[in-house]
């Protein structure tokens, strides 16, 4: 009692209101915690799928997210030579602890235990007419590698452990071991001399000692080198196949001893380890070793400092583009969520309020100030929106660990206070003293400011939904402004739309006054008398463009994700030739065109970073030697060149030369412009008549069999690309918030459609039984209720689905989702036309629906009420 | 002269179990046709539900009640939609028109119903427009005219498919005293001029004495 007279809340007034409206207060409450749920689970989401993205980059990224340590051996000059140093093992392993210590212990439980190495310059076989290339390799890291020789012995010290040599002697003998799938595919046994040379013809020797098999072939340390395993086709040039010689800690001073100073060095590799790293640590990790790289980017020629080297912060940098792109896009979607989820809780309020209206005018009328009626309505609101965030909130941090206080804001605010502000303006309203003035100009003066309080309010949303898409084009997806542009646009178009309605029913009821249907004149009456109220249509018109919006935005990446796709592979399947087979590639090529199901197959020779002058500037680029009429539609004179730059540095009209080793270099007239290939910047097409050397490397085989017809060949699959890309972690959980957006966005829509028609049903079905006592029958009846949802029905299924797909179409080229699609380009927006139809049928077909359902609640009230309340006029 | 609506015992009753309003009791009257009826009682005495039940809004628990020899009781859905369409109509004491059709729109609508020729329409709706004195007002939207101005067009609007029976329930509730006296007498000029009968429920002493009958009710009966 004594909290009721200080406060002046009705407590049995509360609780009454809120049981009679019980239905669309739950709506309401249901609707808050389904935004605080999303909203709260998004970032949450987005820092876990942020964390896996950082994950499959490193995983990705291989050798090139290594961070790679090295530091020449002291030097081994002596006065007349150069000095044996049997301790060679010893000094890696000291750089391997060194390097360690540098990392520091919080660093290095991200990476996993590292390799250290010494791996000599590749050297030629010189025994035979295939191109075969030969390197050793000492490797050291954990336990291993150890290996079971099953044929003669590990590598000794060739001699004197602390043997001189002379500049200018014999080549010095080197032990090394070979492993079985080596040896065989070499034909080499225990005590065979190789006979190699370096890239100057200077002669080198190595012994075999033994053959060995590996314990434990998936070891990481195996990683280092792999071709110490088996040999590796292509590794250095097409056509060659690279052998490895495994050292070991004797052999190692011998190796150092068989070439030029300082050409081995020693080299300690730390793997990034995915399992334990995070956004978060990345971050960290990322700026250590800047740090470290910067730190050691200097050395003199004797220097045995260690230099670090890693690629590691460019993936990183890769997949913070990445994951930043895709956070903004996220916030993009819920920017829509939460203007969908507003609109529909300002549709609830507008109808708890219609339905309370009498009731607050009656305790206006009785002396209730308008502060305790508000204050009563805020209490109430207050309650349940507050238990319905914490809710979502809750579930939110249960399933994601964490909540977005910034999003639930708005939605928290129009849950508490729309339905007070409403109430009260409701009620003063209803009991508000104006009188009209009796002036005529004044009058109009008063008609004409509202008029334009209106207008400026509209004028402000087009205006900064305008602001917003040039933000948007202009300095591209970033926070603020810009993200909010699909969603300000979609307002200023259903701002536009309202605008647009009435005239548009105005027109339809003067062409049905003129018609011999009685139904259609009460229908499009009905139309014209609903379409001037602004918000059921502008929510309607909202929800279904941001729902359109979403669906336009996951197709797009969709198709994207196959253009990318198509754009890196450029058929259905590309095959790599190896050394083995490109021999063939003719043979291949025919083999393969012969097969069922496959519609053509192109051969050609891709070079990647072939060097390229353009413009005085040496340009590494995509080259690519095809059959251009075949390959891309357009035939090439052997002087012409196609190009793609995604840098800008080839256009067309320029000159391009092309540097070839011992030949003078080809020069070509960029004629036109090459299409979209993914996985390179600059791109160069040239036709095969050019006359430069053109090996065939490459087939692209295009047809529903292309997989079956490559089968045990290296091949790329456009299909398996796309699901793969499709699968990553920022790309699917972009798609999973895209359709869950979508989903909201369409059931928001709905039920913003049911709160309106609920809000309207008293005085529609009022006029439906003033109509019946002239005659209609109750099905007539029914079909004059629809004419009058028709419109907003109409606005939302036309209107809000062709608003959508336009505000896609103006801004997702700016929305970066090129990054995720692995396209060169902007995806192009991509039309779901069945999902648009399917969209637009439900809104048209729930117009009938809900009047079946109004009719079916009300088939209980009698006609006769009509001639007893009647209501007004 | 021969009865157009004759009501034969009929009872109505709301709720059930103790809380059962008896709303009529065992009613029983006759019309003449071409009879002006006042149907006078207090409030809550049963003249709208009696209004309603003749006029097909509502059915009673018990008796018959006939209108221009159809048994309304015994009519289907459509059977007393087509009864609305062709022979009773009704003027709403709130007047019941449809907001964003003008005047002449709203007193077309019923002709509308009936499927008359546009020609034909047009040129009853301007008689009846000038029978009710609003033939300067044919365009104007019924939130452009005063409360009588409605009334009258509610009038013109029950009159224009040429009803047997015109049933009004308190037609002047919502009017001033002067307003009302006039659309009464309307009501009676239209009656005499178009032929219709009219059952009129009012507590108005001006109505009463313009009517050819009263009828009395009293807690659910008609009073001997």
């Amino acid at each position: 009692m004594r909290i009721a007279a200080i406060t002046g809340l009705h407590g049995a007034s509360i609780r009454g209101r809120a049981r009679a409206d019980a239905g669309p207060l739950l709506l309401s409450a249901l609707v808050v915690v389904l935004v605080s749920l999303l909203a709260g689970a998004v970032p949450g989401l987005m820092e876990r799928t942020a964390d896996e993205a950082v994950r499959d980059g490193v995983r990705r990224g291989g050798d090139a997210a290594k961070v790679i340590v090295s530091a020449r051996f002291e030097p081994d000059d002596t006065l007349n030579g150069r000095a044996r140093v049997p301790r060679l093992a010893q000094a890696l392993d000291d750089l391997r602890l060194r390097a360690v210590d540098e990392l520091g212990t919080d660093l290095q439980r991200m990476f996993r235990p590292p390799v250290a190495s010494v791996i000599s310059p590749s050297l030629k076989v010189t025994d035979g007419s295939v191109l075969r290339t030969f390197r050793m390799a000492y490797l050291s890291g954990g336990a291993g590698p150890e290996v079971v020789w099953s044929a003669g012995s590990a590598p000794a010290a060739s001699g004197d452990e602390t043997a001189e040599i002379d500049w200018y002697g014999p080549p010095w003998l080197v032990q090394v071991g070979v492993s079985e799938t080596a040896a065989k595919q070499f034909g080499v046994r225990p005590g065979a001399l190789l006979k190699l040379a370096d890239e100057r013809g200077n002669t080198r020797s190595a012994q075999v000692s033994g053959i060995f098999r590996a314990v434990d072939p998936a070891d990481p340390v195996w990683a280092e080198a792999p071709w110490l395993l088996n040999p590796a086709a292509g590794a250095d040039g097409i056509g060659t196949t690279r052998f490895g010689g495994l050292l070991s800690a004797e052999s190692l001073p011998d190796a150092r001893l068989a070439f030029p100073p300082d050409e081995l060095k020693r080299t300690v590799s730390f793997a990034p380890d995915p399992a334990v790293l995070t956004w978060a640590t990345a971050q960290s990790l990322k700026a250590t070793v800047v740090t470290l790289q910067a730190r050691s980017a200097s050395s003199s020629t004797y220097d045995t400092a260690s230099t670090w080297n890693t690629g590691l912060d460019s993936v990183l940098d890769e997949v913070t583009a990445q994951v930043e792109t895709a956070r903004v896009q996220a916030s993009v979607l819920l920017a829509a969520i939460v203007a969908g989820a507003v609109l529909v809780l300002l549709l609830a309020a507008d109808l708890l309020v219609r339905r309370r209206s009498p009731a607050l005018v009656l305790a206006r009328q009785r002396g209730a100030s308008l502060t305790a009626l508000g204050l009563e309505l805020l209490a109430e609101s207050a309650v349940l929106a507050l238990a319905a965030a914490g809710a979502g909130c809750a579930a939110a941090i249960l399933t994601t660990g964490g909540v977005a206080a910034g999003w639930v804001a708005p939605v928290l605010v129009t849950a508490v206070a729309a339905v007070p502000a409403y109430g009260i303006l409701t009620a003063a309203a209803a009991t508000r003293d104006r009188r009209s003035p009796a002036n005529r100009s004044a009058r109009r003066w008063a008609r004409h400011t509202a008029v334009l309080r209106r207008a400026a309010a509209e004028a402000t949303v087009v205006l900064a939904a305008g602001a917003a898409i040039v933000a948007l084009h202009q300095r591209g997806l970033g926070s603020g402004l810009p993200v909010l542009a699909p969603t300000l646009a979609v307002l200023a178009g259903a701002v536009l739309l309202v605008r647009l309605l009435p005239p548009l029913t105005g027109l339809a009821l003067r062409w049905a006054v003129r018609s011999r249907r009685p139904l259609a004149v009460f229908g499009t009456a009905q139309a014209s008398a609903a379409s001037g109220r602004a918000l059921p249509v502008a929510a309607l018109v909202t929800s279904v463009a941001l729902a359109t919006f979403a669906l336009v935005t996951a197709a797009t990446v969709e198709r994207g994700l196959a253009g990318g796709a198509q754009e890196t592979v450029g058929a259905d399947v590309r095959v790599d030739l190896t050394e083995d087979t490109a021999a063939s590639a003719d043979e291949t090529a025919r083999r393969i065109a012969a097969a069922p199901g496959v519609t053509g197959v192109l051969t050609g020779h891709v070079t990647d970073s072939a060097q390229i002058v353009v413009d005085g500037k040496l340009t590494p680029a995509r080259l690519m030697i095809v059959d251009s009429r075949a390959y891309t539609g357009t035939a090439l004179q052997p002087d012409q060149a196609l190009v793609r730059s995604a840098t800008g540095a080839l256009r067309e009209g320029m000159t391009v030369e092309i540097l070839q080793t011992g030949k003078p270099a080809v020069r070509l007239t960029a004629s036109g412009s090459a299409p979209a290939i993914g996985g390179s910047a600059e791109v160069v097409i040239v036709d095969v008549a050019a006359g430069l050397p053109d090996p065939p490397n490459t087939l692209w085989v295009t047809g529903p069999g292309a997989v079956q017809a490559t089968d045990g060949l290296t091949v790329v699959s456009r299909a398996e690309l796309a699901r793969s890309r499709r699968a990553a972690p920022l790309v699917s959980g972009l798609i999973w918030l895209t359709w869950a957006a979508a989903a909201f966005l369409l059931v928001a829509g709905l039920l913003g459609f049911a709160l309106t028609a609920a809000a309207g049903a008293p005085a529609r079905w009022l006029t439906v039984s003033r109509l019946r006592t002239l005659g209609l029958t109750p099905r007539q009846g029914r079909l004059v209720a629809a004419g009058e949802l028709l419109p907003a029905a109409a606005a939302a299924a036309a209107g809000g689905t062709a608003l959508g797909a336009l505000v896609a179409a103006v801004t997702t080229g700016p929305l970066g989702l090129r990054l995720l699609t692995g396209q060169v380009g902007d995806p192009a927006t991509a039309l779901p036309w069945a999902g648009l139809a399917a969209v637009a049928a439900l809104f048209l077909v729930t117009a009938p629906l809900l009047v079946r359902a109004e009719a079916a609640l009300r088939r209980r009230q009698r006609l006769a009420e009509v001639l007893r309340v009647g209501g007004p006029a | 002269m021969t009865a157009l609506v004759s009501v034969r015992g009929v009872h109505r009753r709301f709720g059930s179990g103790p809380s059962t309003v008896h709303a009529l009791r065992g009613v029983s009257f006759d019309v003449e046709a071409g009879s002006m009826v006042a149907l006078v009682g207090r409030s809550g005495s049963g003249k709208t539900t009696l209004l309603n039940v003749v006029g097909g809004l509502d059915r009673p628990d018990e008796g018959s009640v006939v209108v221009d020899g159809d048994e309304v009781t015994g009519l289907g859905e459509d059977g007393l939609s087509r009864l609305r369409r062709e022979k009773v109509s009704y003027v709403f004491q709130t007047f019941g028109l449809i907001p964003v059709l003008s005047a002449a729109e709203n007193v077309g609508a019923p002709l509308r119903l009936a499927r008359t020729p546009a020609a034909d329409r047009e040129k009853r709706v301007a008689l009846l427009l000038e029978l009710v004195g609003l033939s300067g007002h044919a365009a104007q939207r019924p939130g452009e005219m005063s409360g009588g101005q409605q009334q009258r067009v509610a009038i013109a609007r029950a009159l224009a498919a040429s009803p047997r029976l015109l049933i009004a329930d308190e037609p002047t509730g919502q009017l001033d005293a002067e307003t009302g006296r006039s659309v009464m007498a309307l009501l009676r000029a239209v009656v005499e001029s178009e032929g219709v009968t009219a059952l009129v429920s009012t507590h108005d002493p001006v109505m009463m004495a313009l009517a050819d009958r009263v009828i009395r009710i009293s807690d659910g009966q008609v009073d001997a």
